[in-house]
């Protein structure tokens, strides 16, 4: 990652590279922060339906969450072709952001489908 | 309509489909007097085909990453000045070589 930093940096002029403060796009960081979102929010939801049909209670479906996010965000890294750090400014941003928000709609939906299949 | 849009539909619909035959099997485990020990497998291959097919939505329908790096060709902005009325080419310095570039950056 840091050799990344350093090549990138190498580029710009003589003149810019004594100040390292790494400078962003930010609308376009901001831009990317809300593809994340969406996506993390509309796979807890479908990944809420999914636990919920099929029926898990308590600590497993926790873990099917996590395996859920796992997944979507190594589908994130890939549509950002692995090359995380010309789309964000560090690795915990695709990640992380959107977990807890969206463990949250998880936990509703997943209550939802199975009250909806299981019970009634 | 997008076709990334449609697919999510689709699997939106799938996972309906998946939850109304689970709906059905319970009753029919009701009936016959059976413990429910799990789902039958083409309802698992239902839900794992509309996990695909949304996961495919989600990935796909949000839009595009664009790049944040300030130097990388996307985000070259090429500008012109805002006096272009007051240009004049037309005049004798045309005849000598001009080394201008009108390519700014921001």
């Amino acid at each position: 990652m840091a050799g990344h930093e350093d090549s990138g940096a190498s580029k710009k002029k003589t003149a810019d590279s004594s100040n390292d403060l790494p400078t962003f796009n930010a609308e376009n960081l901001q831009n990317n922060m809300k593809i994340i979102y969406y996506s993390r929010t509309f796979l807890s939801i479908i990944g809420g339906v999914i636990a919920g049909i099929l029926g898990y209670t308590g600590l497993t479906g926790f873990v099917f969450y996590f395996l859920i996010m796992a997944i979507t965000s190594l589908g994130l890294a890939a549509k950002a072709k692995f090359s995380i750090h010309s789309y964000f400014d560090c690795w915990n941003r695709l990640l992380l952001d959107g977990f807890l928000g969206g463990l949250l709609s998880y936990v509703l939906f997943w209550t939802f489908a199975y009250d909806i299949v299981h019970i009634f | 309509m997008s076709f990334g849009f449609m697919i999510g539909v689709f699997g939106v619909l799938i996972l309906a489909h998946a939850a109304y035959s689970t709906i059905q099997y319970r009753s029919l485990l009701k009936i016959l007097e059976e413990e429910f020990s799990g789902l039958p497998m083409n309802v698992v291959g239902e839900l794992l085909l509309g996990l695909v097919f949304c996961m495919w939505a989600a990935l796909t329908v949000p839009g595009k990453f664009l790049s944040i790096l300030p130097y990388s060709e996307e985000n070259r902005i090429v500008s012109l000045p805002d006096n272009l009325d007051f240009m004049v080419f037309n005049h004798r310095g045309k005849v000598f070589p001009s080394k201008m570039d009108l390519k700014l950056k921001r």
